[in-house]
């Protein structure tokens, strides 16, 4: 009988963490939706002044045109409301605002948020306690009603000191506010990936050849710690258009910008007599919360290949 | 003559396949197997991880867990296929007439119920027995699997138990309704070695008082060795071969069996005291693409083209001694 | 029972000082920013300085305002909150009346949410990936994505102002009630608002029940229960049910102390007189004893919902002691 030669190893083809990434991400098509609803509007936002029919505070329709509360037309391709504005450049301008608020609202909150996370993990020990006490009970709190608080008072004190020069302050309080609220998961999650990769060989080794812990954090640990992250950065772009479209309905937005829920409050109290005014805006609205929602789904699925068997 | 010889048989699996379908592919757990136990005796089950024991005892329960699905094959307990059985008709045979125990004991209990509740639930759905008859039984049982302070056990809840105690708890669910056959998937795997021993001897002591047959699921050929009459060796969902315990360890035919014997330490005097332990080279192949042939052929020493390209059918070589090798018999064992 | 209490007296004790520190601190926020019995006044034409000090020394607002602020605290303690300087009602009979209107709808949506994520959850898990369960969870992730408020205006186009079939505002008809009974007018009139809400709380109930669902299915005692012979039904709606419930109960309690939270929205939608809209109307006009009102209901109910999630965990699982 003959004898077989030493056995030969199988060899699996070593598919980059990336390429897989990549593989799942486009499967789930509705990454790819998500994906193109946030562009659309980006788009939108950016190229407004040029998409736009007519400037978003133009009244001339009452007097050219077809008077306040028109129905959609070819000249108004989505009506007029009850100033005359032209709700189809409105909406483009509008999502100018939705997207300073969600992008900026997003990375603020990211950043408070890593840094808290980061020095609770790599620190440990009582400062860790602290933190995550603190950082519970931050996330417990009723958020909205504080937040709504919060504004109406930033909104009557700051006219009264330095800050009242700075345009547009209502909008950055309320990107200020939202962040401030919206940390929390995004610290606890920070933490725990920086619980799990400072106890990783690499950083030990990183140690040896003499790093500083700075240059650990950002060179080494930060890398692998962002997509979990990133994941609730997309979640928090839908939600920080939300709170603000809430808050603007309410009456406490900013009102030298555009917002699609200010659109929602004037449509509100005129929908008996002009019921298009409510979709457009609620619309859009829906659409970017959708996309950064489908994004966010997407993003954690293809990042983080789990058995759903 | 053929009526007795049949009604020996307890269970006569044939040809059974089941695949799982998952989003990687197909896994072909178990690809046509076939085995028979007789009442009374202890069968063990042996193989690597992801070689399809488990999931045979699932599939002869018909609780495989989703994505799986029994595909085809028979599966003949006391003469009738319970592939053919109703859903309901399954359920008066499982845990009455077949019984499992799991691996993990921690996790085969319901944390939230105590001891006495689930296993009076189990044995009041199968009988007609009122709250305190059952409790009264159970309390036998539990006394029976040696379980210290029985009344007070009855009780508590499994956290308040131990790895050893759980397990035997689990051991006295399955026999709640005195069961023919005891489908045992590695109970003792998960527990101290210590623990272990006095397991399985109370394993061989239920089954001397209850006289079910065991099918033994393991992968340690030391428990083999101890507990059973007869051996299947699995590989990759397929059976290798089938033979009484002894005849498995002096005169195996199929290269993975040998594999497997050698593979164990030897502690008697008999063995040359310069013996490496053989180590089988390779890895478990993969179960949604196996191999071509013979699955054994990578990492088989005496394989060639016949084995890479044909599926070896299993012979019977001698009466009771089955095996899967295009040279059974053929092979002088190396050593 | 003793060891309950003293775990309630160990919270109660942590919860003083936050409680004091929030209160302070709001307290403080709102009364430094401006006056509001000044705001109040300045839009009253010809109110002389000397009526404005008048009312002010009547509402309290002459006095600095940590002095002020003990006052507040002090009048606590006999249950008094104070008068509301717009409406000029006592805030506690404020509170209790537009408080009782949002609890009428925030209760009937928990409840009926509550109910149905159990059914939907557990349908989805026990058919999981199947067209069954990628339409619960699909229509649930939509749920979340559509905003809320927009999609009670639209519940007012559609069934108010197209169909008629309910009304548009208010918790009670001004002139007739519906078929002359006040009982089924205040439930017409509620339909509207829960079922607002019910879009709130039901798809983040059915996917939290869902996902602790599919995760006790997996657990080996479950294969071991249907291995025993129990039941489908049995099985899943008994000893998996019970295991995976706790989370969403927690959640429930939790849902129920911040009820506040989504008052704000869906009140000024329906104009419904509740506790988020007298908030809303408050914190426009510096109103703070209203505002001290609830926020002191807020720090309340979000400390009792979280001591009673805590307490449902330890009695649904046995293997949870109280620290």
């Amino acid at each position: 009988m003959k004898l077989k030669s030493p056995i030969k190893i199988r060899i699996f083809k070593e598919n980059s963490f990336w390429d897989l990434a990549w593989k799942r991400f486009k499967r789930k098509k509705l990454g790819l939706i998500g994906l193109s609803l946030v562009l659309m509007i980006t788009v939108m936002g950016i190229f407004a002044p040029l998409l736009a029919l007519y400037d978003p505070n133009d009244q001339s329709a009452l007097i050219y045109g077809p008077g306040s509360y028109a129905p959609p037309s070819l000249a108004h391709p989505l009506g007029t409301d009850r100033f005359g504005f032209d709700v189809y450049s409105r909406i483009l301008y509008g999502a100018r605002t939705a997207l300073i608020v969600g992008i900026l609202t997003a990375i603020l909150s990211s950043i408070i948020g890593i840094m808290i996370g980061a020095i609770a993990g790599f620190l440990g020990g009582q400062t860790d306690e602290i933190l995550m006490r603190f950082t519970e009970a931050f996330m417990l709190v009723p958020s909205f009603v504080v937040i709504l608080f919060l504004v109406r008072i930033f909104n009557i004190l700051s006219p009264k000191t330095f800050l009242g020069q700075i345009p547009l302050l209502n909008l950055w309080i309320i990107i200020f506010v939202l962040a401030v609220f919206d940390w929390p998961p995004i610290a606890r999650v920070a933490r725990s990936q920086f619980l799990k990769l400072k106890d990783q060989e690499f950083v030990e080794a990183a140690r040896c050849l003499g790093a500083s812990n700075w240059r650990i954090i950002f060179n080494h640990v930060l890398p692998n710690a962002l997509p979990p992250i990133a994941v609730l950065s997309a979640l928090e772009v839908g939600n920080a258009i939300l709170s603000e479209a809430m808050i603007s309905f309410l009456g406490f937005g900013d009102p030298h910008v555009i917002s699609w829920g200010q659109m929602l409050t004037f449509a509100a109290q005129d929908m008996q007599v002009a019921p298009w005014v409510v979709i457009a805006p609620g619309v859009f609205i829906f659409l970017m919360i959708l996309g950064s929602n489908l994004l966010a789904e997407s993003l954690s699925d293809a990042l983080n290949p789990r058995l759903k068997e | 003559m053929s009526e007795t010889q049949s009604s020996e048989k307890l269970l006569k699996v044939e040809n059974l396949v089941t695949y799982f379908y998952t989003s990687s592919g197909v896994v072909k757990a178990v690809d046509d197997i076939t085995f028979d136990i007789k009442r009374g005796e202890v069968v063990g089950l042996v193989g690597e991880s992801g070689s399809g024991k488990s999931v045979t005892c699932l599939s002869i329960l018909r609780t495989v867990p989703r994505p799986g699905k029994i595909v085809g094959g028979k599966i003949i307990f006391k003469g009738s296929n319970l592939l053919e059985k109703s859903e309901t008709e399954m359920q008066k045979i499982r845990g009455k007439e077949i019984s499992m125990i799991f691996q993990n004991p921690a996790f085969s209990l319901n944390p939230i119920c105590t001891i006495g509740e689930q296993l009076v639930e189990i044995l009041r759905w199968h009988t007609g027995l009122n709250k305190e008859e059952a409790a009264e039984r159970v309390i036998k049982l539990l006394k029976a699997v040696k379980l210290p302070d029985p009344e007070r056990r009855f009780n508590q809840y499994p956290h308040e138990l131990s790895g050893g105690m759980k397990q035997r708890v689990v051991i006295a669910r399955a026999l709640l309704c005195n069961p023919s056959l005891l489908l045992a998937d590695e109970p003792t795997t998960n527990v101290d070695t210590t623990v272990q021993a006095q397991l399985l001897n109370l394993l061989n002591d239920l089954k001397r008082d209850f006289g079910m047959a065991i099918l033994f699921v393991t992968h340690d050929m030391g428990i083999v060795a101890q507990l059973t009459n007869r051996v299947i060796v699995l590989y990759c969902g397929k059976v290798c071969e089938i033979a009484d315990t002894e005849t498995i360890f002096s005169e195996a035919r199929h290269p993975y069996t040998k594999a497997l014997i050698s593979s164990v330490p030897r502690f008697d005097y008999k063995v040359s005291q310069r013996q490496k332990l053989k180590v089988i080279e390779g890895s478990i192949p993969d179960p949604i693409s196996p191999p071509s042939g013979c699955r054994f052929h990578p990492r088989c020493s005496y394989a060639d083209a016949v084995c890479k390209s044909k599926v070896p059918e299993p012979r019977e070589l001698e009466p009771g001694h089955i095996v899967a090798c295009h040279h059974a018999g053929e092979i002088k064992w190396s050593d | 029972m003793k060891p309950l209490l003293r775990y309630i007296t160990r919270r109660i004790l942590f919860f003083i000082p936050l409680f004091i520190g929030v209160t302070a601190l709001t307290f403080f926020m709102v009364n430094a920013i401006g006056d509001p019995v000044e705001m109040m006044l300045a839009e009253v034409p010809g109110v002389s300085q000397r009526q404005i000090e008048m009312v002010k020394k009547f509402f309290g607002t002459d006095l600095p305002i940590a002095l002020r602020y003990f006052k507040w605290l002090a009048n606590l303690l006999h249950l008094d909150l104070g008068v509301s300087i717009y409406k000029g009602k006592p805030v506690l009979n404020l509170l209790s009346t537009y408080g009782a209107q949002t609890l009428k709808i925030q209760l009937a949506s928990l409840a009926i949410s509550l109910i149905l994520s159990i059914f939907l959850g557990v349908t989805a898990a026990v058919n999981q990936n199947t067209k069954k369960d990628t339409a619960i969870m699909s229509l649930s992730l939509l749920c979340r994505s559509i905003p809320g408020f927009w999609l009670g205006l639209i519940l007012i186009l559609v069934f108010s102002n197209w169909l008629m079939f309910f009304p548009s505002y208010g918790a009670l008809s001004s002139k007739e009630y519906l078929f002359g009974s006040r009982f089924l007018d205040e439930l017409w009139h509620m339909v509207l608002p829960t079922l607002m809400l019910i879009f709130f709380d039901l798809p983040a109930f059915t996917l939290l029940m869902r996902s602790s669902m599919v995760d006790v299915l997996r657990e080996d005692y479950i294969l071991a229960a249907r291995a025993s012979g129990l039941g489908k039904k049995t099985v899943i709606w008994k000893h998996a049910l019970k295991n995976a419930i706790a989370p969403v109960i927690a959640y429930a309690s939790y849902t129920f102390g911040v009820m506040i939270a989504s008052s704000p929205v869906t009140e000024t939608v329906f104009t419904w007189p509740g506790v988020g809209f007298l908030f809303v109307d408050a914190i426009t006009n510096l109103d703070y004893p209203i505002i001290m009102g609830v926020i002191l209901i807020l720090v309340v109910s979000v400390f009792i919902a979280s001591l009673v999630a805590d307490i449902l965990y330890v009695i649904i699982d046995p293997r949870i002691k109280l620290e």
